[in-house]
This record gives C-alpha cells, structure tokens and sequence, in this order.
C-alpha cells in the first residue's frame, strides 16, 4: 500500500497490525482495481486494531468492532471558577465538575456514560479552570476507565459554541465522524450511543437531547419545537418570556464535523457586522451590559435558532431523569437520582443491605471502601460516604453527602445536608434540612473543617469553612 | 531585637475580605494590617520579626519577601500544626527569639491598631526591672474582657479577672507585650493561654507590670470594628503627622488618599475615608466612613456610606452603598443599585437591589 501518509497527529501512532479496510475520497473516482494508488483525505480515514499512546504511562485500545466504524470524540464543557458562583460554598474549595455525586467525582458521570459510545477515540473536557487543577484527575480517569482524557483551557469567554469551535483543532486531530457535546453540570442518563444512531438515521448536522418538562418550568430552558414526525428543530427559543413548548434543551448536542464550518459561518457575520456599525456613543456609556467581542458565540441563540426549520438540527427525546446542577441543593438531589441508577447500571457501586460492616442500610447508599460505619448507625435512603469518613455508633444518615475525612460521632443525626471535608458533627448533634433543593436555604452545607459541637441543632443554614457551630442555628448564613 | 506577631487562624470574623487574602494582609488605611505593626517594630529597633501562623503561610511568606526587601528588617513565619493557643506559639519560636543577648522581645496580637508607643514601652521595661510588661488600655466595659487589677503608682500587676462580674478595674490586655527571654522558660510546647496560665505566674512572682497604652485602641478583626478603627487612626494621624491626610476643598474630616488614586470634580470625600493605590473616583461622588481598597472604581454621581469596598470591585453610577455594606474581592454593583448592608462574596456582579443586610454568595 504505498502513499499511505501519516494522518497529522500530536498522537504517537503504532500500527500493531496494518490496517484492515480503507476507504478512498468520495468525490474520486474509484480505482479500477483493489491494489491501486489511491489519496488518503485525513476526514475518511478509519482504521482498526490500532493502538494510541497518549501519555508515556497509559495505552488505550480501541473497542474494535469489525471494519468500517467512524471514530467519535467526547467534548464536556466544564465552566469555570468564576463562573460557578451559585455552588459556593462548595465550589470555595473544589472546581465543580470535581464535586462528587454519588461517590464520583461529578465529571465522572458524563465520562463514564461516553464510555459506552462505540469507537470513542477521545474525551476533550473544555473549561477555564488552572491546567493544575485538572492536572491528576485526568491522569487518574484516563486510567481508571481506559479512556483517554485530556483536558484544555480556554483563554478567554467566547461562548458555548465559540469554546467549542476554538478547539477544533484538537477536536478534529483523530479525524472523528461525530462529535457529541455535553455539559458537565447536567445529571441525567446520557443515552448517548442511542443518540448517535437516530442522529445518523436523521442525517442532519446536529441532534439534540431533549426532555419534556412542565410548562410552568420550561421557561428556565431553552425551548425547543420540534416536528412530531421527523423531529426536525423547528423552532429555538431560550428562556422565553412567554410560553413556546414544553420540550427543552438538556444541554448534550450530537454533531458532525461540519458544525465547525457553520459556527465559522456566524463569526464570520459578526465580525463583519461589528466592522460595519461602531459602537456607538450610547452603547459605550452602557456600564452594565458588556459589549459582545465578535467571536463569542452562544450554541443556542447563535447556531441552533437560525438553522431551526432548516433541516440541520433534530431532536432525540429522553424519558428518563434530567436535572441541571447548579446549585448544592441540586448536587444532593442529583447524587441521589445517580446512587438510583447504580442500582440497574453498576449494582456492586452500592452498599449492600448485607454487608460485613453490620450497620443498617436503607435505599441506595454509596459507602467508600476505606469509610468506617459503626454497626449501630442507620444509614439512607439517598447517602453517599466518601473516603476516610467515620460514621459512630447510633448515628442516623439520611439523604446526604458525606465528604472525605468527616467525623460524626455518637448519636448524632444528618438530614437533608452536605457535609464538608474534614469536618466533626458532635455527639447528639442534629445537622438537618428541610430538602427543598432549589431554596436558597433549603438544605444545610456545612464547608470544610466546620466542628458541630455535641448537642448543637444546625437546620437550613450554610456554614463557610473553617468555623465552629457551639450554639444552635437556624435559617443563617455563616461566614 | 525581635519580635513575635501572632497572626493565628482564618479571619472568618472579616469574610468575605479574608476569603481573598489572610487576614494580616488586608489593607488597613491603605496598608496592609501587619505592615502597621511591622513598620512600628523597625523604628524602634527590632530588626527580626516572626510571624506565628497557622494558615496560609505560602501566601503569607510571598508577600513578606517584598516587605524583607522595601524595609530593611528580617521576617519570618513560625507555622503551628495545631492551634497552640496564645502562648504556645512563643515556645514553638523559642529558638527564633532567643538570641543570648539577653534582650527583651515584643508579642503583638495581629489585629490590634494603636499607636503602637514601643519606644515608651522599652523604657518602662526597662525602668522597672521586672520580667515582662504588658500595655493595657481602658475601656468603658470591662466586663467583656479580662481585667487587669494593677498598682496606679507603679504599675505592678496584681491579678487578673476573666470578665468580672463587680467592677475591678477598667483596664484590659491590650495585646502588646515586652518580655524577658526568662518568661520562654514557663511556658511549654502545648495549647497554653498566656492570660490564663503564664501572666498569672509572674505577676505571683510581682515580677509583671503593666503601662496603660497611649492613644487609640482598636482590635480590628471585624467589619464594624475595623471601621470606627479607621476613624480613630485617622485622627490619630491628624494629630501626629496631618500632611499625610488629603487636603481641599471637596475634602471633609479626615480622609487619606493613596498619591496613585484618582478624584474626580465634584465630589465630597470624608469624613474617615481611606482610597487606596490605582482607585478611580470618578466625578460627582459623595464618599463618607469608607474605605476603598486597591485597584477599585467608583463611578459617577454614587454614594458610599459605612461600608467597605474590595480590591477591584467597581461601584455603579448613582449606586447607593452604605450600612456596613462589605464588596468582596472583584465585585460589581451594577448602575443605580442600592445596598444596605449587603455582604457580597468575591467575583459577583450586584444587578438588583439589597433592601435588607443579606449576604450574597
């Protein structure tokens, strides 16, 4: 097979067996017989049994399965320090997407469902946060789950969709023929390979994972019209004033290459509109709106609703959960409706009823194998118990988030809370919610190293770390 | 001569300003507070100082290397592993202080503003031959602190009481000592009080003395305090060198203003305000008991009251701010908004009102 170029790659490739089947360019005739010269176009590459070294210490092997498959690559959009005010306190001392939901770190989720994509060559998480906060954690996941992970910093804003496109590079380096696109603070079931396959029976540019929600709620989303037959999007609307449909956006997208070419497309049309009309006198006097740079571009307002009805974009509907994490009261309920998927998705994750550790269990608990749990305490529904953490005896856990190194000792109760790293629940302590998980103060998020001294109530309040509770308190901000 | 500042633990006390830096250095009339104390420490002569922490010391010692440079005056930190209470830490830096010249070394607590006489306080020590000296300061309710009980004439202590319920006296532990190397042999590497347990042993042994502190006395490690703290520094600072504080006709009261700031036309500043280095504010502004840190801009026509803006924060036009209203490090408050008493954390913008003291997350 000669004029087999390399495809461009920062990959080191090594080719354990040649390659099995190729394709030639499309838009070339076809050679007369099977041994001819033919170009090699990197978009139509596609190869099998090859493996890729992505980090000197870890091979990752391809899911072979047969000939002509079409590689797909994972983007999660992560955010930002800056911009996930609402998860304080919790976000004071972790980055959000490392926040653990039922025992995982929250990026994990999303990661792991990517993992059931057929021919997944890579996952690319996208966000502002410091290189070095992500630095261990993708080493230790690409390892874990035997896919390769890498994470890459955005400079500066440019949108949900200008994010995406200024990694193009990266993105297209394994010449994929799908793309999904996922944002890492959804919690839902991310039946991504069933999106794929109605996304190629669709044929269209996009597909987007929608959700039926109430309409009095859908108003917060982006809402979407789609036709009931084809699914085509016909219409795109964000967070309408009025009512427009009941099915809304839940942030996961399927795409092929050519989403590039037409987000390039919108930038292009800004640009040129931003040269054509200076800002004017008035605009610059605006203190509180920020004048939008030409290369930020929103995926939904910018892409998703001027291609609407125009047989680009589909739709593929979930019935399963779907929730936005945004908040701490969210991340409890989130982790709950993921300790709930364990039950069909990975059993063994779950504490069992009948455990060696001898303490009684309800509902769906995660328990981290080196967590200690006295035999008398009474543990769930809905709890998850991170590493190092000791529970004492006669203690009662119900719907909450232990965090790493916690202490509760004798007798003491948690209820609808989250409770941080390193911190002490005192004997015969009540560390409570209401369980609204949307108000402000509706459950109780104690932040890392806050001591509850023996016998103190603490019920609907945040707590900042490093502070000690010895009266009781309710309904309060602690700083 | 050396010194020992107790900086201790998280300044949870001036959130949201400590969720950005320590707390020894957030700026204090536009410096930051442990400056204040180091500077006063240099002129009279110590020429080591160490800082007894237990968080943050990366933060802490970055910083201190400039101040090394700038002021000619060795600093150190001495980082405890588990809170050693207010005299443990002098027997963690036992080896720091002592040097075998026999010389006396200060202790300061960190958050305690005066006028820090240290000068007069050598010489007192000195006069009196005993083995420690403590400054006092009066206050009008003893009750809530612990009261030093000591001889008018001479100053010999005689006791302390732990918030007396019958008045004893109205003088309490202002927070700045003098003491012989002797003292370091009674106290010992574990949680000790120096109130409860070491200055009751001396003063047993009539070796320990007190001076009752000149001037202002303010311990500023909570919002409220930190603000009548600054009215009282700055008048302070009339008395003693009053070409520091601005001057003309748009100026009220008391008000320093860092040279790098900038004042726009038309505005009424003071009094007790402090603007520090690079702040912007702009025309038409009405500044009164405030202080605006580093780098922040205030836009037209707003008024500021009582409160406190963050390093980098901005200030909408029209906005009013006032009632103990703290910013945080780079928040935004966007045009025409109004503030009573909201405590913002870093990093927020403010697009409606707070009618009420609220903190914002």
């Amino acid at each position: 097979m000669a004029g087999l170029d390399p495809p461009p790659s920062s990959l080191s490739l090594s080719l354990s067996s040649p390659p099995q089947a190729l394709e030639i360019h499309p838009f070339e005739s076809p050679s007369s017989s099977s041994s001819s010269i033919f170009t090699f176009h990197p978009s139509h590459l596609i190869f099998s049994h090859l493996e890729f070294t992505q980090f000197s210490v870890i091979p990752c092997s391809f899911k072979a399965m047969g000939s002509s498959e079409e590689r797909v690559v994972a983007v999660i959009m992560v955010g930002g320090p800056t911009k996930g005010t609402r998860f304080r306190p919790l976000s004071l001392n972790v980055p959000k997407p490392l926040f653990p939901l039922a025992g995982q770190p929250m990026v994990n989720h999303p990661i792991s469902a990517c993992r059931r994509i057929p021919n997944l060559a890579q996952v690319y998480l996208i966000g502002f946060y410091e290189e070095r906060e992500f630095a261990l954690y993708v080493s230790a996941i690409s390892n874990e789950l035997r896919v390769p992970v890498r994470y890459l910093r955005e400079d500066k804003p440019r949108g949900s969709a200008g994010g995406f496109y200024s990694f193009r590079n990266y993105i297209m380096e394994d010449s994929p023929s799908h793309i999904f696109l996922l944002n890492c603070d959804v919690c839902c079931s991310f039946p991504l390979p069933e999106m794929l396959d109605a996304h190629k029976s669709y044929g269209g540019m996009g597909t987007i994972l929608v959700i039926k929600v109430s309409a009095e709620s859908a108003h917060q989303f982006g809402e979407l019209v789609a036709d009931p037959d084809t699914k085509e999007l016909l219409h795109y609307a964000e967070k309408p004033e009025t009512f427009v449909s009941d099915l809304i956006n839940c942030g996961v997208y399927v795409f092929t290459p050519n989403i590039f070419a037409a987000i390039e497309e919108a930038i292009v049309e800004r640009r040129g509109k931003a040269e054509l009309r200076r800002i004017t006198s008035f605009e610059a006097l605006q203190s509180a709106t920020k004048a939008i740079p030409a290369d930020y571009v929103r995926l939904d307002q910018d892409i998703l609703s001027p291609f609407a009805g125009k047989k680009e974009f589909y739709t593929y509907e979930t019935l399963d959960f779907w929730e936005q994490i945004k908040t701490p009261g969210m991340s409890l309920k989130c982790s709950a409706l993921y300790l709930h998927q364990f039950r069909y998705t990975s059993p063994q994750l779950l504490a069992n009823a009948n455990d060696a550790k001898g303490a009684t269990i309800i509902g769906d608990v995660y328990i981290h194998p080196s967590a200690k749990v006295h035999p008398t305490a009474k543990v769930g529904p809905n709890v998850s118990i991170s590493a190092n953490a000791r529970i004492g005896a006669g203690v009662r856990l119900i719907s909450c988030i232990i965090l790493d190194d916690v202490e509760v000792l004798e007798n003491a109760v948690v209820i609808h809370s989250i409770v941080g790293w390193k911190s002490s629940i005192g004997k015969w302590s009540r560390v409570q919610g209401e369980g609204d998980c949307n108000a402000k103060l509706g459950i109780t998020i104690l932040g890392e190293s806050v001591a509850v001294e023996d016998e103190v109530v603490v019920i609907n309040s945040i707590v900042l770390p490093n502070k000690t509770l010895s009266v009781s308190v309710q309904e309060e901000i602690i700083l | 001569m050396k010194a020992l500042i107790l900086v201790g633990g998280f300044g949870t006390r001036l959130r949201p300003l400590t969720l950005s830096v320590p707390k020894p250095l957030v700026d204090f009339a536009n410096k930051p507070m442990i400056l204040h104390q180091i500077e006063a420490l240099k002129d009279v002569g110590v020429t080591e100082v160490v800082l007894a922490i237990n968080y943050q010391p990366e933060v802490m010692l970055n910083f201190l290397k400039d101040f090394e440079a700038k002021l000619g005056i060795k600093i150190t930190c001495s980082q405890e592993t588990e809170p050693l209470g207010t005299a443990g830490p002098l027997a963690l830096a036992r080896d720091k202080l002592i040097d075998g010249s026999g010389e006396a070394f200060f202790v300061l607590n960190s958050d305690v503003i005066n006028e820090y006489p240290f000068a007069e306080l050598i010489k007192f020590h000195k006069s009196h031959g005993g083995e420690a000296t403590i400054m006092v300061t009066k206050v009008d309710e003893p009750s809530k602190y612990g009261v030093v009980v000591m001889e008018e004439e001479t100053g010999k202590v005689d006791r302390f009481v732990e918030k007396p319920k019958i008045f004893v006296g109205n003088k309490i532990n202002a927070g700045i000592y003098l003491l012989n190397p002797s003292v370091l042999d009674r106290i010992e590497l574990r949680p000790t009080s120096i109130e409860k347990e070491v200055f009751p042993q001396i003063a047993a042994d009539q070796k320990l003395f007190a001076m009752v502190l000149p001037g202002f006395w303010m311990d500023v490690g909570q919002p409220r305090d930190y603000i009548t703290g600054l009215r009282l520094y700055l008048s302070s600072l009339r008395k003693r060198t009053p070409s520091k504080l601005a001057g003309g006709s748009h100026i009220v009261g008391n008000v320093l203003v860092h040279e790098s700031a900038v004042i726009g036309e038309g505005c009424l500043i003071g009094p007790d305000v402090a603007i520090g280095p690079g702040c912007v504010v702009e025309s038409g502004v009405r500044l009164s008991r405030c202080t605006v840190m580093r780098g922040a801009r205030v836009k037209k026509h707003s008024c500021i009251s009582s409160s406190i803006i963050g390093w980098h924060s901005t200030v909408g036009q029209w906005a009013r701010i006032e009632n103990m209203t703290i910013l945080g490090e780079d928040v935004h408050v966007c045009d025409e908004i109004y503030s009573n008493g909201g405590v913002v954390l870093p990093h927020k913008e403010i697009k409606s009102s707070i009618l009420k003291p609220e903190i914002v997350m």
